[in-house]
Protein backbone atom coordinates (compact mmCIF):
# COMPACT_ATOMS: atom_id res chain seq x y z
CA UNK A 1 0.00 0.00 0.00
CA UNK A 2 2.76 2.36 0.97
CA UNK A 3 4.60 1.72 -2.28
CA UNK A 4 1.49 2.47 -4.27
CA UNK A 5 0.99 5.81 -2.55
CA UNK A 6 4.61 6.79 -3.13
CA UNK A 7 4.34 5.92 -6.80
CA UNK A 8 1.19 7.95 -7.04
CA UNK A 9 2.77 10.98 -5.40
CA UNK A 10 5.81 10.62 -7.64
CA UNK A 11 3.53 10.47 -10.67
CA UNK A 12 1.61 13.49 -9.50
CA UNK A 13 4.88 15.32 -8.94
CA UNK A 14 6.02 14.61 -12.50
CA UNK A 15 2.68 15.76 -13.81
CA UNK A 16 2.90 19.02 -11.91
CA UNK A 17 6.51 19.60 -12.85
CA UNK A 18 5.82 18.98 -16.51
CA UNK A 19 5.02 22.61 -17.12
CA UNK A 20 2.95 25.65 -16.41
CA UNK A 21 -0.66 25.13 -15.48
CA UNK A 22 -3.10 27.02 -17.66
CA UNK A 23 -6.63 28.10 -16.76
CA UNK A 24 -8.13 25.53 -19.10
CA UNK A 25 -6.12 22.69 -17.59
CA UNK A 26 -7.24 23.39 -14.05
CA UNK A 27 -9.56 20.59 -13.01
CA UNK A 28 -10.09 21.42 -9.37
CA UNK A 29 -11.92 18.21 -8.50
CA UNK A 30 -8.61 16.34 -8.71
CA UNK A 31 -7.21 18.25 -5.75
CA UNK A 32 -4.97 20.30 -8.03
CA UNK A 33 -3.22 23.14 -6.22
CA UNK A 34 -3.75 26.12 -8.49
CA UNK A 35 -4.67 29.79 -8.45
CA UNK A 36 -7.85 28.69 -10.25
CA UNK A 37 -8.77 26.22 -7.51
CA UNK A 38 -7.69 28.14 -4.40
CA UNK A 39 -9.50 31.00 -2.68
CA UNK A 40 -9.14 34.73 -1.97
CA UNK A 41 -6.19 35.60 -4.25
CA UNK A 42 -4.13 38.80 -4.06
CA UNK A 43 -1.99 39.78 -7.03
CA UNK A 44 0.95 42.10 -7.74
CA UNK A 45 3.50 42.70 -10.49
CA UNK A 46 7.27 42.64 -9.97
CA UNK A 47 9.64 45.10 -11.67
CA UNK A 48 10.19 42.66 -14.58
CA UNK A 49 6.47 42.52 -15.35
CA UNK A 50 5.85 39.06 -13.93
CA UNK A 51 2.55 38.62 -12.11
CA UNK A 52 2.58 37.09 -8.61
CA UNK A 53 -0.50 35.73 -6.90
CA UNK A 54 -0.94 34.60 -3.29
CA UNK A 55 -3.95 32.43 -2.45
CA UNK A 56 -5.24 29.92 0.11
CA UNK A 57 -5.95 26.28 -0.55
CA UNK A 58 -6.34 23.36 1.87
CA UNK A 59 -4.94 25.16 4.96
CA UNK A 60 -1.92 26.52 3.11
CA UNK A 61 -0.97 29.86 1.62
CA UNK A 62 0.56 29.47 -1.84
CA UNK A 63 2.41 31.81 -4.17
CA UNK A 64 2.33 31.35 -7.92
CA UNK A 65 3.97 33.37 -10.73
CA UNK A 66 2.84 34.13 -14.25
CA UNK A 67 5.20 35.25 -17.00
CA UNK A 68 2.36 35.90 -19.45
CA UNK A 69 0.03 38.19 -17.49
CA UNK A 70 -2.14 35.47 -16.00
CA UNK A 71 -2.60 33.15 -18.96
CA UNK A 72 -0.47 30.46 -17.32
CA UNK A 73 0.96 30.07 -13.83
CA UNK A 74 3.96 28.37 -12.26
CA UNK A 75 3.56 25.42 -9.92
CA UNK A 76 2.51 27.08 -6.66
CA UNK A 77 5.05 27.32 -3.83
CA UNK A 78 3.79 26.53 -0.35
CA UNK A 79 4.41 29.40 2.07
CA UNK A 80 3.46 27.72 5.36
CA UNK A 81 4.89 24.17 5.52
CA UNK A 82 2.69 23.24 8.49
CA UNK A 83 -1.03 23.41 7.70
CA UNK A 84 -2.88 26.20 9.50
CA UNK A 85 -6.30 27.76 9.18
CA UNK A 86 -5.39 30.72 6.95
CA UNK A 87 -8.49 32.86 6.51
CA UNK A 88 -9.91 33.26 3.03
CA UNK A 89 -12.95 35.44 2.46
CA UNK A 90 -13.77 38.79 0.93
CA UNK A 91 -12.31 40.86 3.76
CA UNK A 92 -9.56 38.41 4.79
CA UNK A 93 -7.04 37.20 2.24
CA UNK A 94 -3.29 36.62 2.01
CA UNK A 95 -1.35 39.72 0.89
CA UNK A 96 1.76 39.73 -1.28
CA UNK A 97 4.44 42.32 -2.07
CA UNK A 98 7.40 41.64 -4.38
CA UNK A 99 10.50 43.83 -4.04
CA UNK A 100 13.38 42.56 -6.17
CA UNK A 101 14.30 39.08 -4.94
CA UNK A 102 12.30 39.57 -1.76
CA UNK A 103 8.68 38.47 -1.44
CA UNK A 104 6.59 39.38 1.59
CA UNK A 105 3.43 37.46 2.42
CA UNK A 106 1.00 38.06 5.28
CA UNK A 107 -2.26 36.43 6.29
CA UNK A 108 -4.59 35.91 9.23
CA UNK A 109 -4.51 32.54 10.96
CA UNK A 110 -7.86 31.64 12.45
CA UNK A 111 -7.29 30.13 15.87
CA UNK A 112 -10.88 29.22 16.73
CA UNK A 113 -14.34 29.88 15.36
CA UNK A 114 -14.87 32.64 17.91
CA UNK A 115 -13.22 35.54 16.11
CA UNK A 116 -9.72 34.83 17.37
CA UNK A 117 -6.73 34.92 15.09
CA UNK A 118 -3.09 35.76 14.67
CA UNK A 119 -1.31 37.99 12.19
CA UNK A 120 1.16 35.84 10.25
CA UNK A 121 4.12 36.84 8.11
CA UNK A 122 6.67 35.00 5.98
CA UNK A 123 9.20 36.17 3.42
CA UNK A 124 11.32 34.80 0.65
CA UNK A 125 14.76 36.19 -0.12
CA UNK A 126 15.33 33.94 -3.15
CA UNK A 127 12.56 35.06 -5.52
CA UNK A 128 9.95 32.74 -4.09
CA UNK A 129 11.88 29.46 -4.18
CA UNK A 130 11.76 29.14 -0.39
CA UNK A 131 9.95 30.98 2.40
CA UNK A 132 10.97 31.66 5.97
CA UNK A 133 9.07 29.93 8.75
CA UNK A 134 5.84 31.91 9.32
CA UNK A 135 5.92 34.24 12.33
CA UNK A 136 3.18 35.76 14.47
CA UNK A 137 3.43 39.54 14.44
CA UNK A 138 0.92 40.45 17.16
CA UNK A 139 3.03 40.56 20.33
CA UNK A 140 0.44 40.42 23.12
CA UNK A 141 0.46 36.64 23.48
CA UNK A 142 -3.31 36.77 23.95
CA UNK A 143 -5.73 34.25 22.55
CA UNK A 144 -8.00 36.91 21.10
CA UNK A 145 -8.88 38.58 17.82
CA UNK A 146 -6.03 39.79 15.59
CA UNK A 147 -7.45 39.76 12.08
CA UNK A 148 -8.09 41.70 8.87
CA UNK A 149 -4.41 42.45 8.27
CA UNK A 150 -3.09 44.71 5.50
CA UNK A 151 0.49 44.88 4.20
CA UNK A 152 2.27 47.89 2.68
CA UNK A 153 5.84 48.72 1.63
CA UNK A 154 6.76 52.42 1.64
CA UNK A 155 9.26 54.03 -0.76
CA UNK A 156 11.66 54.26 2.18
CA UNK A 157 11.53 50.46 2.50
CA UNK A 158 9.42 50.36 5.66
CA UNK A 159 7.16 47.34 5.66
CA UNK A 160 3.87 48.03 7.50
CA UNK A 161 1.37 45.52 8.82
CA UNK A 162 -1.92 46.93 10.12
CA UNK A 163 -4.79 44.92 11.62
CA UNK A 164 -7.93 44.82 13.77
CA UNK A 165 -7.06 43.83 17.34
CA UNK A 166 -9.16 42.87 20.37
CA UNK A 167 -6.57 43.06 23.18
CA UNK A 168 -8.09 46.28 24.58
CA UNK A 169 -11.54 44.74 24.46
CA UNK A 170 -10.21 41.80 26.48
CA UNK A 171 -8.59 44.13 29.02
CA UNK A 172 -11.84 46.06 29.43
CA UNK A 173 -13.90 42.92 29.83
CA UNK A 174 -11.55 41.76 32.57
CA UNK A 175 -12.25 44.99 34.42
CA UNK A 176 -15.95 44.47 33.67
CA UNK A 177 -16.01 47.63 31.60
CA UNK A 178 -17.83 47.94 28.30
CA UNK A 179 -15.79 48.37 25.14
CA UNK A 180 -17.41 48.87 21.76
CA UNK A 181 -15.82 47.32 18.70
CA UNK A 182 -12.12 46.52 18.48
CA UNK A 183 -8.89 48.51 17.97
CA UNK A 184 -6.51 49.16 15.06
CA UNK A 185 -2.86 48.17 15.62
CA UNK A 186 0.25 48.07 13.47
CA UNK A 187 3.88 47.00 13.37
CA UNK A 188 6.74 48.09 11.09
CA UNK A 189 9.83 46.37 9.75
CA UNK A 190 12.80 48.48 8.67
CA UNK A 191 14.82 45.48 7.49
CA UNK A 192 12.65 43.82 4.89
CA UNK A 193 10.64 41.72 7.29
CA UNK A 194 13.56 40.19 9.17
CA UNK A 195 12.43 41.89 12.38
CA UNK A 196 9.33 43.88 13.31
CA UNK A 197 8.78 46.68 15.80
CA UNK A 198 6.55 46.17 18.81
CA UNK A 199 2.82 46.65 18.18
CA UNK A 200 1.45 50.21 18.13
CA UNK A 201 -2.17 51.16 18.72
CA UNK A 202 -3.75 53.54 16.20
CA UNK A 203 -7.28 53.83 17.56
CA UNK A 204 -9.76 52.30 19.95
CA UNK A 205 -13.33 51.39 18.90
CA UNK A 206 -12.87 50.36 15.30
CA UNK A 207 -15.43 48.20 13.57
CA UNK A 208 -14.57 44.50 14.06
CA UNK A 209 -14.95 43.09 10.59
CA UNK A 210 -13.75 45.31 7.75
CA UNK A 211 -10.50 45.42 5.80
CA UNK A 212 -8.16 48.42 6.25
CA UNK A 213 -7.03 50.48 3.21
CA UNK A 214 -3.44 51.81 3.01
CA UNK A 215 -1.82 54.47 0.79
CA UNK A 216 1.54 56.27 1.01
CA UNK A 217 1.89 59.57 2.88
CA UNK A 218 5.36 60.84 1.94
CA UNK A 219 8.29 58.44 1.47
CA UNK A 220 8.02 56.66 4.80
CA UNK A 221 4.65 57.35 6.46
CA UNK A 222 1.34 55.78 5.47
CA UNK A 223 -2.28 56.93 5.49
CA UNK A 224 -4.84 54.34 6.53
CA UNK A 225 -8.62 54.36 6.12
CA UNK A 226 -10.83 52.11 8.24
CA UNK A 227 -14.38 51.71 9.51
CA UNK A 228 -14.60 53.29 12.94
CA UNK A 229 -17.37 53.47 15.54
CA UNK A 230 -18.32 57.10 16.16
CA UNK A 231 -20.57 57.80 19.13
CA UNK A 232 -22.37 54.67 20.24
CA UNK A 233 -23.12 52.75 17.04
CA UNK A 234 -22.31 54.94 14.03
CA UNK A 235 -19.98 52.92 11.80
CA UNK A 236 -18.46 55.41 9.34
CA UNK A 237 -14.80 55.88 8.36
CA UNK A 238 -11.71 57.38 9.96
CA UNK A 239 -8.37 58.27 8.38
CA UNK A 240 -4.97 58.71 10.07
CA UNK A 241 -1.26 58.89 9.30
CA UNK A 242 1.15 56.35 10.80
CA UNK A 243 4.92 56.67 11.06
CA UNK A 244 7.59 53.97 11.27
CA UNK A 245 8.25 55.14 14.83
CA UNK A 246 4.77 54.25 15.99
CA UNK A 247 3.18 57.70 16.02
CA UNK A 248 -0.37 58.24 14.82
CA UNK A 249 -1.08 61.77 13.59
CA UNK A 250 -3.58 63.66 11.42
CA UNK A 251 -6.56 61.62 12.64
CA UNK A 252 -9.87 62.71 11.13
CA UNK A 253 -13.33 61.45 10.42
CA UNK A 254 -13.36 60.61 6.71
CA UNK A 255 -17.01 59.82 5.99
CA UNK A 256 -20.29 61.18 7.33
CA UNK A 257 -22.78 58.54 6.27
CA UNK A 258 -24.45 58.21 9.68
CA UNK A 259 -24.63 54.43 9.43
CA UNK A 260 -25.99 53.62 12.86
CA UNK A 261 -25.72 49.91 13.04
CA UNK A 262 -24.82 47.48 15.77
CA UNK A 263 -23.80 44.85 13.26
CA UNK A 264 -20.97 43.63 11.06
CA UNK A 265 -21.03 45.23 7.61
CA UNK A 266 -18.09 43.08 6.34
CA UNK A 267 -17.40 45.93 3.96
CA UNK A 268 -14.00 47.65 4.14
CA UNK A 269 -12.95 50.74 2.15
CA UNK A 270 -10.39 51.34 -0.62
CA UNK A 271 -8.00 54.30 -0.91
CA UNK A 272 -5.26 55.66 -3.21
CA UNK A 273 -3.24 58.87 -3.13
CA UNK A 274 -4.22 61.65 -5.55
CA UNK A 275 -2.02 63.64 -7.97
CA UNK A 276 -2.06 66.33 -5.33
CA UNK A 277 -0.36 64.24 -2.65
CA UNK A 278 -2.39 65.89 0.09
CA UNK A 279 -5.55 64.37 -1.36
CA UNK A 280 -6.75 60.78 -1.13
CA UNK A 281 -9.36 59.09 -3.30
CA UNK A 282 -11.65 56.94 -1.19
CA UNK A 283 -14.35 54.42 -2.13
CA UNK A 284 -16.58 52.64 0.33
CA UNK A 285 -19.96 51.12 1.00
CA UNK A 286 -22.52 52.44 3.45
CA UNK A 287 -26.16 52.09 4.29
CA UNK A 288 -26.45 55.10 6.56
CA UNK A 289 -29.15 57.69 7.07
CA UNK A 290 -27.21 60.27 5.02
CA UNK A 291 -25.74 58.01 2.32
CA UNK A 292 -26.62 54.60 0.90
CA UNK A 293 -24.71 52.43 -1.56
CA UNK A 294 -21.24 52.58 -3.09
CA UNK A 295 -19.64 56.00 -2.51
CA UNK A 296 -16.68 58.01 -3.69
CA UNK A 297 -15.04 60.87 -1.81
CA UNK A 298 -11.70 62.65 -1.86
CA UNK A 299 -10.14 63.33 1.50
CA UNK A 300 -8.06 66.49 1.91
CA UNK A 301 -5.65 66.47 4.84
CA UNK A 302 -5.23 70.26 4.45
CA UNK A 303 -8.98 70.72 5.00
CA UNK A 304 -9.34 67.73 7.30
CA UNK A 305 -12.54 66.65 5.56
CA UNK A 306 -13.92 64.65 2.63
CA UNK A 307 -14.71 66.51 -0.61
CA UNK A 308 -16.57 65.62 -3.83
CA UNK A 309 -18.59 62.96 -1.99
CA UNK A 310 -20.96 61.26 -4.39
CA UNK A 311 -23.09 58.19 -4.73
CA UNK A 312 -21.74 55.78 -7.34
CA UNK A 313 -24.23 52.91 -7.20
CA UNK A 314 -27.31 52.60 -5.03
CA UNK A 315 -28.68 49.43 -6.61
CA UNK A 316 -29.32 46.54 -4.24
CA UNK A 317 -26.34 44.21 -4.18
CA UNK A 318 -23.75 46.86 -5.14
CA UNK A 319 -20.62 46.80 -3.00
CA UNK A 320 -16.91 46.18 -2.44
CA UNK A 321 -15.42 49.06 -4.48
CA UNK A 322 -11.69 49.14 -5.26
CA UNK A 323 -9.60 52.05 -6.57
CA UNK A 324 -6.44 52.34 -8.66
CA UNK A 325 -4.97 55.03 -10.89
CA UNK A 326 -3.04 55.11 -14.16
CA UNK A 327 -1.48 58.15 -15.82
CA UNK A 328 -3.56 60.58 -13.79
CA UNK A 329 -6.86 58.78 -14.36
CA UNK A 330 -8.64 57.26 -11.36
CA UNK A 331 -10.43 53.95 -11.91
CA UNK A 332 -12.99 52.28 -9.67
CA UNK A 333 -14.35 48.74 -9.91
CA UNK A 334 -17.12 47.26 -7.78
CA UNK A 335 -19.46 44.34 -7.71
CA UNK A 336 -23.18 44.35 -8.43
CA UNK A 337 -25.93 41.78 -8.72
CA UNK A 338 -28.79 41.94 -11.22
CA UNK A 339 -30.89 39.12 -9.82
CA UNK A 340 -29.16 36.49 -11.92
CA UNK A 341 -25.52 37.46 -12.32
CA UNK A 342 -22.78 39.13 -10.34
CA UNK A 343 -21.24 41.87 -12.48
CA UNK A 344 -18.02 43.83 -12.16
CA UNK A 345 -18.53 47.47 -13.07
CA UNK A 346 -15.86 50.02 -13.88
CA UNK A 347 -15.86 53.81 -14.03
CA UNK A 348 -13.07 56.34 -14.48
CA UNK A 349 -12.34 59.96 -13.67
CA UNK A 350 -9.80 62.04 -15.57
CA UNK A 351 -10.17 65.07 -13.31
CA UNK A 352 -9.27 63.71 -9.87
CA UNK A 353 -12.76 62.65 -8.93
CA UNK A 354 -14.75 65.72 -9.99
CA UNK A 355 -16.58 63.87 -12.76
CA UNK A 356 -16.92 60.21 -13.58
CA UNK A 357 -17.61 58.21 -16.75
CA UNK A 358 -20.66 55.99 -17.19
CA UNK A 359 -20.25 52.51 -15.77
CA UNK A 360 -19.23 49.65 -18.03
CA UNK A 361 -19.31 45.95 -17.26
CA UNK A 362 -15.87 44.33 -17.18
CA UNK A 363 -16.89 40.77 -16.31
CA UNK A 364 -19.75 38.71 -14.92
CA UNK A 365 -20.56 35.30 -13.51
CA UNK A 366 -23.62 33.22 -12.74
CA UNK A 367 -21.98 31.59 -9.75
CA UNK A 368 -20.21 32.60 -6.54
CA UNK A 369 -17.31 35.05 -6.66
CA UNK A 370 -14.76 37.02 -4.64
CA UNK A 371 -14.41 40.80 -4.27
CA UNK A 372 -12.90 42.53 -7.35
CA UNK A 373 -9.42 44.13 -7.31
CA UNK A 374 -7.37 46.24 -9.72
CA UNK A 375 -3.68 45.43 -10.22
CA UNK A 376 -1.30 47.95 -11.81
CA UNK A 377 2.07 47.36 -13.46
CA UNK A 378 2.54 51.09 -13.97
CA UNK A 379 1.54 50.90 -17.64
CA UNK A 380 -1.79 49.13 -17.46
CA UNK A 381 -4.57 48.16 -15.09
CA UNK A 382 -6.03 44.67 -14.81
CA UNK A 383 -9.05 43.21 -13.07
CA UNK A 384 -8.11 40.49 -10.57
CA UNK A 385 -11.21 38.45 -9.71
CA UNK A 386 -11.71 34.89 -8.51
CA UNK A 387 -14.92 33.23 -9.64
CA UNK A 388 -16.19 29.72 -9.13
CA UNK A 389 -17.38 29.55 -12.71
CA UNK A 390 -14.30 30.82 -14.58
CA UNK A 391 -11.52 30.27 -12.04
CA UNK A 392 -9.12 33.16 -11.56
CA UNK A 393 -9.74 36.03 -13.98
CA UNK A 394 -6.89 38.42 -14.76
CA UNK A 395 -8.05 40.80 -17.46
CA UNK A 396 -6.23 43.97 -18.55
CA UNK A 397 -8.79 46.74 -19.10
CA UNK A 398 -6.82 50.00 -19.20
CA UNK A 399 -3.47 51.00 -20.73
CA UNK A 400 -1.27 48.71 -22.88
CA UNK A 401 -3.33 46.97 -25.58
CA UNK A 402 -6.47 48.89 -24.73
CA UNK A 403 -4.89 52.29 -25.48
CA UNK A 404 -4.41 51.27 -29.14
CA UNK A 405 -8.14 50.83 -29.61
CA UNK A 406 -9.13 54.00 -27.72
CA UNK B 1 -8.46 -14.81 20.68
CA UNK B 2 -7.79 -11.12 20.48
CA UNK B 3 -10.00 -8.86 18.49
CA UNK B 4 -8.01 -6.87 16.00
CA UNK B 5 -9.46 -4.03 14.00
CA UNK B 6 -7.57 -3.19 10.85
CA UNK B 7 -6.66 0.40 10.14
CA UNK B 8 -9.04 0.80 7.20
CA UNK B 9 -11.89 -0.51 9.35
CA UNK B 10 -10.94 1.87 12.14
CA UNK B 11 -10.95 4.72 9.63
CA UNK B 12 -14.40 3.75 8.37
CA UNK B 13 -15.69 3.47 11.93
CA UNK B 14 -14.41 6.93 12.83
CA UNK B 15 -15.95 8.30 9.64
CA UNK B 16 -19.26 6.71 10.56
CA UNK B 17 -19.01 8.13 14.06
CA UNK B 18 -18.28 11.58 12.67
CA UNK B 19 -21.30 11.35 10.38
CA UNK B 20 -23.53 10.25 13.25
CA UNK B 21 -22.29 13.09 15.47
CA UNK B 22 -22.88 15.60 12.70
CA UNK B 23 -26.37 14.30 12.05
CA UNK B 24 -27.41 15.57 15.49
CA UNK B 25 -27.79 19.12 14.24
CA UNK B 26 -30.98 20.07 12.45
CA UNK B 27 -29.56 22.35 9.74
CA UNK B 28 -31.33 22.34 6.43
CA UNK B 29 -29.47 23.45 3.29
CA UNK B 30 -30.58 26.96 2.32
CA UNK B 31 -30.81 27.40 -1.45
CA UNK B 32 -32.38 30.06 -3.66
CA UNK B 33 -35.74 28.25 -3.30
CA UNK B 34 -35.66 27.89 0.48
CA UNK B 35 -37.00 31.26 1.55
CA UNK B 36 -40.24 30.70 -0.41
CA UNK B 37 -40.46 27.30 1.29
CA UNK B 38 -40.02 28.84 4.73
CA UNK B 39 -42.73 31.42 4.05
CA UNK B 40 -45.06 28.71 2.79
CA UNK B 41 -44.56 26.84 6.05
CA UNK B 42 -45.93 29.85 7.95
CA UNK B 43 -48.84 30.65 5.63
CA UNK B 44 -51.34 32.92 7.36
CA UNK B 45 -49.13 33.19 10.43
CA UNK B 46 -46.70 35.79 11.70
CA UNK B 47 -43.08 34.71 12.12
CA UNK B 48 -39.56 35.99 12.68
CA UNK B 49 -36.39 35.20 10.73
CA UNK B 50 -32.94 35.75 12.22
CA UNK B 51 -29.89 35.82 9.92
CA UNK B 52 -26.52 35.26 11.56
CA UNK B 53 -22.97 34.02 11.09
CA UNK B 54 -20.29 32.45 13.27
CA UNK B 55 -18.06 35.29 11.99
CA UNK B 56 -20.15 38.14 13.42
CA UNK B 57 -19.60 39.20 17.05
CA UNK B 58 -22.90 41.15 17.39
CA UNK B 59 -24.76 38.05 16.15
CA UNK B 60 -23.72 36.22 19.31
CA UNK B 61 -25.19 39.00 21.44
CA UNK B 62 -28.42 38.60 19.50
CA UNK B 63 -28.44 34.80 19.74
CA UNK B 64 -27.94 35.11 23.48
CA UNK B 65 -30.92 37.49 23.70
CA UNK B 66 -33.11 35.32 21.46
CA UNK B 67 -32.18 32.26 23.50
CA UNK B 68 -33.51 33.85 26.67
CA UNK B 69 -36.59 35.34 24.97
CA UNK B 70 -37.48 31.96 23.50
CA UNK B 71 -37.07 30.34 26.88
CA UNK B 72 -39.82 32.68 28.13
CA UNK B 73 -41.82 32.38 24.89
CA UNK B 74 -41.25 28.87 23.55
CA UNK B 75 -44.13 29.21 21.07
CA UNK B 76 -42.58 32.22 19.34
CA UNK B 77 -42.24 31.30 15.64
CA UNK B 78 -38.56 31.87 14.92
CA UNK B 79 -36.44 30.60 12.03
CA UNK B 80 -32.65 30.85 12.03
CA UNK B 81 -30.58 31.18 8.85
CA UNK B 82 -26.80 31.07 9.09
CA UNK B 83 -24.97 32.69 6.18
CA UNK B 84 -22.01 30.39 6.81
CA UNK B 85 -21.50 27.51 4.41
CA UNK B 86 -23.32 24.39 5.55
CA UNK B 87 -19.91 22.71 5.41
CA UNK B 88 -19.15 24.63 8.62
CA UNK B 89 -22.22 23.19 10.36
CA UNK B 90 -20.20 21.82 13.28
CA UNK B 91 -19.16 25.31 14.40
CA UNK B 92 -22.59 26.79 13.85
CA UNK B 93 -24.18 23.97 15.84
CA UNK B 94 -21.85 24.64 18.79
CA UNK B 95 -22.99 28.26 18.91
CA UNK B 96 -26.68 27.36 18.78
CA UNK B 97 -26.25 24.77 21.52
CA UNK B 98 -24.58 27.39 23.72
CA UNK B 99 -27.60 29.66 23.42
CA UNK B 100 -30.22 26.93 23.72
CA UNK B 101 -31.30 27.40 20.11
CA UNK B 102 -30.18 24.07 18.66
CA UNK B 103 -33.74 22.73 18.59
CA UNK B 104 -35.12 25.60 16.47
CA UNK B 105 -35.83 25.51 12.74
CA UNK B 106 -32.41 26.26 11.32
CA UNK B 107 -30.91 26.68 7.87
CA UNK B 108 -27.40 27.25 6.56
CA UNK B 109 -26.28 28.71 3.22
CA UNK B 110 -25.72 25.84 0.79
CA UNK B 111 -24.68 27.69 -2.37
CA UNK B 112 -21.41 29.57 -2.83
CA UNK B 113 -23.34 32.11 -4.92
CA UNK B 114 -24.22 34.07 -1.77
CA UNK B 115 -25.48 37.07 -3.72
CA UNK B 116 -28.28 34.96 -5.17
CA UNK B 117 -29.22 33.59 -1.77
CA UNK B 118 -29.28 37.07 -0.25
CA UNK B 119 -31.36 38.32 -3.18
CA UNK B 120 -33.87 35.49 -2.68
CA UNK B 121 -34.44 36.72 0.86
CA UNK B 122 -34.44 40.46 0.18
CA UNK B 123 -32.81 42.34 -2.74
CA UNK B 124 -32.46 45.32 -0.41
CA UNK B 125 -30.27 43.48 2.10
CA UNK B 126 -26.56 44.28 1.75
CA UNK B 127 -25.31 41.34 3.75
CA UNK B 128 -24.79 43.09 7.08
CA UNK B 129 -25.37 40.91 10.15
CA UNK B 130 -27.31 40.30 12.27
CA UNK B 131 -30.36 40.93 10.07
CA UNK B 132 -33.95 40.19 11.05
CA UNK B 133 -37.21 39.91 9.15
CA UNK B 134 -40.68 39.90 10.61
CA UNK B 135 -43.66 38.71 8.57
CA UNK B 136 -47.15 39.52 9.80
CA UNK B 137 -50.17 37.29 9.15
CA UNK B 138 -50.50 38.73 5.62
CA UNK B 139 -46.75 38.24 5.21
CA UNK B 140 -46.09 41.96 5.01
CA UNK B 141 -42.34 42.14 5.70
CA UNK B 142 -40.41 44.39 8.08
CA UNK B 143 -36.63 44.31 8.42
CA UNK B 144 -34.01 45.28 10.96
CA UNK B 145 -30.20 45.45 10.75
CA UNK B 146 -28.22 45.06 13.94
CA UNK B 147 -28.96 43.40 17.25
CA UNK B 148 -32.62 42.60 17.93
CA UNK B 149 -34.32 44.46 20.78
CA UNK B 150 -37.17 43.39 23.06
CA UNK B 151 -38.99 46.61 22.14
CA UNK B 152 -38.89 45.82 18.44
CA UNK B 153 -40.15 42.28 18.98
CA UNK B 154 -42.95 43.64 21.14
CA UNK B 155 -43.97 46.10 18.43
CA UNK B 156 -43.77 43.53 15.64
CA UNK B 157 -45.70 40.61 17.11
CA UNK B 158 -49.47 40.97 17.52
CA UNK B 159 -49.55 38.29 20.20
CA UNK B 160 -48.56 39.27 23.74
CA UNK B 161 -44.97 38.32 24.53
CA UNK B 162 -43.38 37.65 27.89
CA UNK B 163 -40.39 40.00 27.57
Amino acid sequence: MRIKIQTFILGLGCLLLSGLVSAQAANCSDGLISVHCGDAPSATFDAEGDLWVAFVQDMHVYVSRSEDRGRSFSIPTQVNPVAEDAEFNGENRPKIIVDGDEIYVSWTKKTSPRFTGEIRFARSTDSGRTFSEPRTINDDGLFTGHRFESLFLSDSGHLYLTWIDKRDLEASLEKEQEYSGAAVYYAVSADGGETFSSNYRVANHSCECCRIAIAPRGPQDIAILWRQIFGVTTRDHAIAVLSPQGETTERHRASYDEWEINACPHHGPSMIQGLNTDQYHMAWFTNGDAHQGVYYGRFSFALGSPQLVRQIDANPGAGHPFLQSLDGTVYMVWKGFDGQRSLIYSIQSGDEGRSWSDAEVLASTQEGSDHPFIVSDGESLSLSWKTKEHGYIFETFAGLRTTASD
Amino acid sequence: MTLTISRPTLFLLSLLLATLTQAQDSFKPFTAASFAEIKQGFEGQEFLVGLWSVDCPPCLVELNLMGSILEQNPELPFVLISTDSIEDRKWAHEFLEDFGLAGRESWMFADSFEERLRYSIDPGWYGELPRSYFFDEDHQMQSHSGIMTRELLDSWFSRPLDL
